[in-house]
């Protein structure tokens, strides 16, 4: 018997979106519980994808090596995200490998059984199909996007990020999506490119002296206009000759 | 005879003080005989610099100006009495003295009511020159234009213009520039300071003040936390000579050095 948790979870991974009840639980039928200790390895880059895996327990990240060979983590994942879908059908190799962060718990399950699920439920694959093209729709409005987005940036046109943000608020939840990951990445970049360009202009900011003439005419007026004023100015230069005299003396 | 070095800036607030103090300094470093006089009498402030408070400052410039000494009287010997902060303590047995104005507000309110004698002011600023064999007598004057800041102006050698880069300071210093022509001042200088650091063109912005005022402009300094922190508890460009404002300084002082 498939529990009910394992039901729900099932039901959270985007392929199964849709299933009836009794397909999940075929499905769960299928799965096989794994353990992980801590900082045990699920799979490694490049290892040939033949299983979905959904947690249960405890927490994993996704990870790569960047050139210098450090660890990068992509992403962490915890109870009820599912990893890996896209290798059920495709059994392309891993493109990241996969640690456990904790003790944790996994639900496997295997290509083979699941291509057998399919061949018994032709419904099955319908909805999987269905599935499938609505999220490359999905994906496609977001390239949209970013295609319109990347044509204001070269204009210099960043009106858009106020309205960019918003949307982001309200589907950066869904980690699961490269797409919408892809969205919040291009608008991290935007922001990066606008600071740097403010920064610039901030450096090159050329003053413009502004005097007005008028103006300082008139105070020059008003603060030689007095007899204090004449007297200093003859003053002045009397003691600029005495001092002249003294020098050559 | 010794040169008069008048630091003026049209409106409050641009680090004369500061200025002033810092130039003498320098001045004295370079092995000259230096005075340096308060003559901002309403807010007098350079004393603190030169870690002068009002136990240690004996007469003053009003006390002068009162007829109650002789100039020669106030002069307070920097270099003998410069060993308490890290930066004054490079002073030590320099030829510097300060001229300072009273802080007690009594004296203040008196001169404010009673006005004084801008001549016994100039001919004490002669006798110092004279008496003490100076160099260099540095006036830090107070803000805009009244009777004894255009006095110190006419009797200068030099006259130094601080100004910030904004338009309340170039409009200021603009009729400030016409006065000095018109009392024959010969030898101009203009400083910038607290100028925002990477802000400007600085090239740009030289170029137009040279151009606006017909005269060079030696350095300009950064506005700075630094100084900032310093608070007037010591002379920054001796206590922290590599810092940028200290050697935008000191091209300020070696311009005013090099004045024939």
């Amino acid at each position: 018997m498939t529990t009910q948790s394992e039901i729900l979870h099932l039901k959270k991974a985007f392929l199964f979106k849709g299933l009836p009840d009794d397909v999940l639980d075929a499905l769960g039928q299928k799965m096989i519980h794994r353990r992980l200790a801590k900082d045990e390895v699920l799979f490694e880059r490049g290892d040939q994808g033949d299983a979905l895996y959904i947690i249960d327990e405890g927490w994993v990240k996704i990870v790569r090596e960047d050139s210098q060979g450090n660890e990068v983590v992509l992403n962490s994942c915890g109870p009820g995200e599912a990893i890996g879908e896209m290798s059920l059908l495709d059994q392309e190799p891993r493109s990241a490998g996969v640690i456990a962060l904790s003790d944790a718990s996994v639900l496997e399950l295997k290509s083979d059984g699941f291509f057998k699920l399919i061949e018994q439920r032709p419904d099955v694959a319908l909805t999987l199909i269905r599935s499938i093209s609505s999220r490359l729709r999905f994906s496609g409005a977001y390239i949209q996007k970013v295609i319109e987005w990347s044509q204001k940036i070269a204009e210099g046109d960043y009106s858009f990020m106020d309205q960019a943000q918003t949307d982001m608020t309200v589907q950066t939840r869904k980690e699961e999506d490269k797409a919408d990951q892809l969205l919040s990445a291009f608008v991290q970049m935007v922001k990066g490119v606008k600071a740097r360009e403010e920064n610039l202009q901030l450096q090159v900011e050329k003053l413009t002296l502004q005097i007005d003439e008028s103006r300082r005419k008139q105070e020059f007026e008003e603060l030689t206009g007095t007899d204090f004023y004449t007297n200093l100015k003859a003053q002045a230069q009397k003691i600029r000759q005495q001092r002249t005299d003294n020098q050559s003396s | 005879m010794g040169k008069i070095v008048s630091i003026h800036s049209f409106r409050g607030g641009t680090g004369k003080s500061n200025t002033t103090a810092n130039l003498s300094a320098q001045a004295a470093l370079a092995g000259k005989r230096v005075g340096v006089v308060d003559t901002d009498i309403q807010s007098p402030g350079i004393h603190v610099l030169f870690g002068l408070d009002e136990k240690t400052m004996g007469k003053t410039l009003n006390d002068y100006l009162h007829g109650m000494c002789e100039i020669r009287e106030v002069a307070f010997p920097i270099g003998e009495n410069a060993t308490d902060a890290p930066g004054r303590s490079k002073l030590a047995g320099k030829n510097l003295w300060l001229i300072p104005s009273s802080i007690r507000g009594r004296e203040i309110s008196r001169v404010l009511r009673e006005g004084y004698d801008v001549n016994r002011l100039n001919e004490g600023l002669q006798t110092l020159i004279a008496q003490m064999e100076l160099d260099y007598l540095f006036i830090d004057t107070h803000p805009g234009l009244n009777e004894e800041t255009l006095l110190s102006i006419a009797i200068s050698d030099v006259l130094l213009i601080i100004l910030r880069p904004d338009n309340q300071d170039f409009q200021g210093t603009a009729v400030t520039v016409d006065i000095a022509r018109s009392l024959d001042v010969t030898n101009l200088l203009l400083m910038v300071n607290k100028a925002v650091p990477e802000r400007y063109d600085y090239k740009d912005l030289t170029d137009q003040i040279e151009k606006a005022y017909g005269a060079p402009l030696t350095g300009i300094l950064p506005l700075s936390f630094d100084i900032a922190d310093n608070a007037s508890r010591d002379l920054f460009s001796l206590a922290q000579p590599d810092h940028l404002w200290s050697k935008e300084l000191r091209k300020v002082a070696q311009a005013i050095l090099a004045v024939k």
